[in-house]
């Protein structure tokens, strides 16, 4: 036997009270992963972002649309490899299965071409080009409107009146686990070509180009809005990430107040995990007095609480990182996945999360036994003796 | 060292005082009290409560600093030492029994008797030898996987002895060893402490207020307000 | 019944463990309020513009002014019918989001800019300005809703934006709107914003103003069955109450579902001390028993002492979130797609409510430690 076997048997004396504070040490870390990887998935989209395109909007607002021939004048400029375009059609489901998805007109002829994070065979390709209403979706999508392809699909839109008809031609495959997977793409020209769209003719919503991969697409970005600058519509360029994150920007206060609700967990746990050291150490007080007359130095006894303190919080580190594990990568992460892809396409928790709770957990069981562990080594061995708690 | 011939002092004081305050109240615990032990001694020291036996019982083991005077145990100058150096030297001079047994419920007999063995830099398998011997000594080598609560009451205390023991210590010190016992264990207890006494010649000073416990002791003295008798 | 003071004395003896259980409650206590705090706040901003004799019209099948378009030839239509006020009646207003810098370089947000007709500011008798003056009809001037004023860059008393290349808005003034959400806006001339963003003969949303609220009905199914045009009409208030729905639903369900995982620690917490206290106090329960307390006092002390534990916490707790109602929060509104500003909201309700939440947090982390407490035979008294 050494040391540690006292401190780990010292543990199993008050064998529920160690229980119940793993427990909460257990849930604490399950909340705190469980935040992290909400804000983790919610910025996914944004974090992933290629960093070989550049998107292009008006600058004065999202909703402003800007003259098609711009796209003509985008591919002139160096550094532009492909550009492509699209319009928000604010689709909706008129038999609302679907609460919330992606309808975009987008130029048929070089829309793959430049988004490549979504793939589809030529054969598609090609009967997209014969469809003028064709429509490319994406799998869970398909999925929650019931259609595969060939099928019909009725859709009403936010902006535009009435209803509107697709033929599906295709179904696009993510390359990446966080690419998004509830989009719907039909061709720019049949809703240029509608009566419906009469304000919006002949005009885009926003461009997006594919440049090189060691561009330096700030410098870039500044060139194609110069060369806008002095027109009616000017335009704001960005790189996708920043596209992204320009639609997230109205959660940024959401999202910093979830960084600080998190660290509130770890805040109760530390009370929690300090106030059953504090109960332990107060009932031992006087054992503490029999070793140390024994001949143990105070700094064993600190050692002592400090270490049954980074015992108990690490024990529930740990069971919390594996109840992390299969309850959101292998349970609650898939079915979000599959089920509400519109909201959270990537709901996993990255393994530094797990590391930096588990690591938490053990920092904050130390700090947890810091004062008591100082109070007991400082109190002098005959006072000690004399408690008979 | 030959049997009952009085040997060097192995505690020296000269001049102790021991004052407490209870608020702003002076108490004089212990006032200019000079105490010299033999070595090889078994001392019995008795008195009234409040006495001031348990305090002077704390300042021979190390426990506790007087207010004023010198203290000699074992060669040592116990108030030129620092809180460390006290520590480790009540780990290789000193051990100590209890009233109330104090062994480790979490720890087996043999674990409890190992204790004080863990301060040191012995290997393992020495520490066994060792608990095993003390053990063996008190007779309670059967029961050294047994926890403290499967043991009676005389049980604990012997162990304890084993653990006051088994690192070889100088002077063995005890306050009120059978003040929680039976007849028959406070007897089993005593009859240990003068074997401990005569074949270990371990030096024993114990505090008790059995008088029956006292007789057992070569040498008898009275602590009465502070004052040696 | 065991005396109160008994409990008392207990929780003030053991101090540390008091104020350590007691403070994490505090802190759980203080999430769930301001997820209520926060709620209320939503609902305040976007249901108090709403009138009971006002109707808002959207073109069919959009759900936001934003995304609707209507003509305007049909505004003289809307004003037709008997039900319609004679004073106030009908105005039209185009709505659009603008990207405008924070002025502390932070980043960017879209903003609403609503352009109303020269009634537009009468119409709504909340709206005060509360800085410099009302807009001129028919100029570039704008005001900006206190909620925002200030917090991007030009938009300010004194200042101006571009509503598009060469076309600027001047800032005149502030004004304030009841706590509602007009108050994250900026308010101009319907026309020229209109004209600015090419959409001359178009409106974004109509509201009619009725003779009385019940006068609704009959309105409803003139304007919804014309077959000359495609229109839906809501109750002002209705129309805010879907608005709400999404944003203010989601952060109230975001919030609540973290205070109850974080009151799940909490109530461990409490079940940890209230089992210590029970145990360290086994010889004291047992000389209770043997002095004659029943079992059933003794459980219904110590649950009590674990709720005003709680309790404790939860005053402490709900004390400090007041400090929130000083914090505004910019959320972004699902449906505007614009951020509005929210100040989280306290109402007696909001405390009561956090109140009854400790009180249940103690009760439940309480309960099983009572009931060890009460099985404490008469015989612990005896022991050493």
């Amino acid at each position: 036997m050494n040391l540690a076997t006292y401190a780990r048997r010292n543990l199993f004396r008050r064998r529920g009270r160690t229980i119940l504070t793993i427990i909460a040490v257990t849930v604490a870390v399950l909340i705190f992963c469980a935040i992290r990887t909400f804000i983790v998935a919610w910025n996914a989209g944004a974090d992933e972002a290629a960093a070989d395109r550049i998107a292009t909007r008006h600058k004065v607002s999202i909703t402003m649309q800007l003259p098609r021939h711009y796209i003509d004048e985008l591919r002139e400029v160096p550094g532009i490899q492909a550009a492509t375009w699209a319009n928000w059609f604010g689709a909706k489901d008129p038999k609302e299965r679907v609460p919330f998805f992606a309808g975009l007109a987008v130029d048929h002829n070089t829309w793959f071409d430049v988004q490549q994070d979504m793939k589809v065979s030529a054969d598609v390709l090609a009967a997209w080009k014969q469809t003028p209403n064709g429509a490319i979706l994406g799998d869970v999508l398909a999925r929650a409107l019931e259609v595969q392809v060939g099928s019909r699909l009725v859709i009403t839109s936010d902006i535009y009146p009435g209803d509107w008809e697709f033929k599906v031609v295709g179904i696009y495959t993510p390359v990446r686990k966080t690419v998004d997977r509830n989009t719907l793409l039909f061709r720019w020209d049949y809703l240029n070509n509608d009566p419906r769209a009469v304000y919006s003719k002949e005009h885009l919503g926003w461009m997006v180009s594919r440049i090189a991969g060691s561009a330096d697409s700030a410098a870039l970005s500044r060139r194609i809005d110069a060369k806008f600058e002095s027109r009616d519509d000017q335009t704001m360029t960005m790189s996708e990430r920043a596209f992204a994150l320009s639609f997230l920007g109205g959660f940024s206060a959401v999202l910093s107040a979830f960084q600080w609700v998190s660290l509130g967990i770890l805040v109760i746990m530390t009370l929690i995990l300090a106030n059953t050291i504090a109960m332990s150490v107060r009932e031992r007080t006087h054992e503490y007095g029999v070793l140390r007359a024994i001949g143990f130095p105070p700094g064993h006894i600190f050692g002592f609480i400090v270490g049954e303190s980074l015992l108990v919080s690490l024990a529930g580190g740990l069971v919390g990182a594996v109840i992390v594990e299969l309850l959101i990568n292998h349970a609650l992460g898939p079915f979000m996945q599959d089920n509400m892809a519109g909201v959270f396409q990537h709901f996993f928790t990255p393994g530094w999360v797990v590391a930096v709770a588990v690591g938490a957990a053990a920092v904050l069981g130390v700090v947890a036994g810091l004062i008591p562990a100082v109070l007991a080594s400082r109190l002098k061995v005959t006072d000690a003796l004399r408690r008979l708690d | 060292m030959s049997q009952g011939e009085p040997s060097a002092s192995i505690v020296t004081l000269s001049g102790i005082n021991k004052t407490f305050y209870r608020g702003k109240e002076p108490i004089h615990v212990l006032e200019n009290l000079d105490l010299d032990v033999p070595g090889g001694s078994f001392e019995a020291l008795m008195g009234p409560s409040g006495s001031g036996k348990s305090t002077l019982l704390n300042i021979i083991a190390g426990l506790d600093r007087p207010t004023s005077g010198t203290v000699r145990v074992a060669g040592e100058d116990l108030t030129k030492l620092s809180d460390g150096q006290l520590a480790k030297w009540r780990s290789q001079t000193i051990g100590f029994v209890f009233q109330s047994f104090n062994l480790i419920p979490v720890l087996t007999a043999a674990q409890n008797v190992e204790l004080p063995l863990l301060l040191t830099s012995l290997s393992a398998a020495d520490r066994k030898t060792h608990v095993e011997t003390a053990l063996r000594i008190v007779g309670l080598v059967d029961r050294m996987h047994h926890y403290p609560r499967q043991l009676s009451g005389g049980q604990e205390q012997r162990v304890a002895i084993a653990r006051a023991i088994v690192n070889d210590p100088k002077i063995i010190v005890a306050d009120e060893p059978t003040g929680d016992l039976d007849r028959k264990s406070a007897d089993d207890v005593l009859t240990l402490m003068d074997r401990l006494n005569k074949e270990l010649h371990k030096t024993i000073f114990m505090v008790t207020h059995d008088p029956s416990a006292a007789e057992r002791a070569s040498v008898q003295r009275k602590l009465d307000k502070g004052a040696l008798q | 019944m065991v005396p109160f003071q008994y409990n008392a004395r207990s929780l003030f003896v053991r101090k540390v463990t008091t104020l350590a259980t007691a403070l994490g409650i505090a802190l759980v206590v203080f999430v769930f309020a301001a997820a209520l705090m926060l709620g209320e706040g939503v609902n305040r901003a976007l249901k108090t513009a709403g009138r009971p004799d006002t109707v808002v019209i959207l073109r069919k099948g959009s759900d936001a002014e934003l995304t609707s378009a209507i003509a305007n030839e049909y505004l003289g239509l809307f004003r037709g019918p008997a039900q319609v006020a004679q004073a106030g009646g009908v105005i039209g207003e185009i709505i659009v989001v603008v990207t405008a810098e924070h002025a502390d370089g932070s980043g960017v947000s879209n903003v609403l800019v609503r352009g109303t007709p020269p009634g537009g500011l009468a119409f709504r008798p909340e709206i005060k300005i509360t800085s410099g003056r009302a807009p001129r009809p028919g100029t570039n001037e704008v005001i900006v809703g206190t909620a925002i004023s200030g917090r991007f860059k030009g938009l300010f008393p004194g200042q101006s934006i571009d509503l598009r290349r060469n076309r600027p808005l001047q800032v005149v003034g502030e004004f304030s709107a009841d706590g509602s959400s007009y108050e994250s806006e900026v308010w101009g001339d319907l026309d020229y914003v209109r004209n600015a963003l090419g959409r001359e003969a178009v409106v974004s949303s109509a509201r009619v103003r009725l003779n009385t609220p019940s006068d609704f009905d009959a309105y409803r199914q003139l304007i919804e069955g014309d077959k000359r045009y495609s229109m839906k009409a809501m109750r002002e208030p209705d129309f805010y109450e879907k608005q709400s729905q999404a944003t203010g639903g989601f952060l109230k369900g975001l919030g609540l579902t973290v205070a109850i995982l974080f009151s799940i620690a909490a109530m461990i917490g409490a079940a940890i001390t209230m089992n210590g206290a029970v145990a360290h106090r086994t010889r004291e329960i047992g000389t209770l028993r043997a002095l004659g307390f029943s079992r059933a006092s003794i459980l219904t002390s110590f649950l009590i002492e674990a709720i005003v534990l709680a309790v404790i916490g939860g005053v402490v707790g709900s004390t400090l979130v007041l400090l929130l109602s000083l914090v505004s929060f910019p959320v972004m509104n699902f449906q505007t797609f614009s951020e509005i500003v929210i100040r989280f909201h306290a109402t007696p309700a909001v405390f009561v409510k956090a109140l009854v939440f400790s009180g249940v947090m103690g009760l439940i982390g309480g309960l099983v430690p009572a009931i060890r407490a009460s099985r404490v035979s008469p015989v612990e008294a005896m022991r050493g």
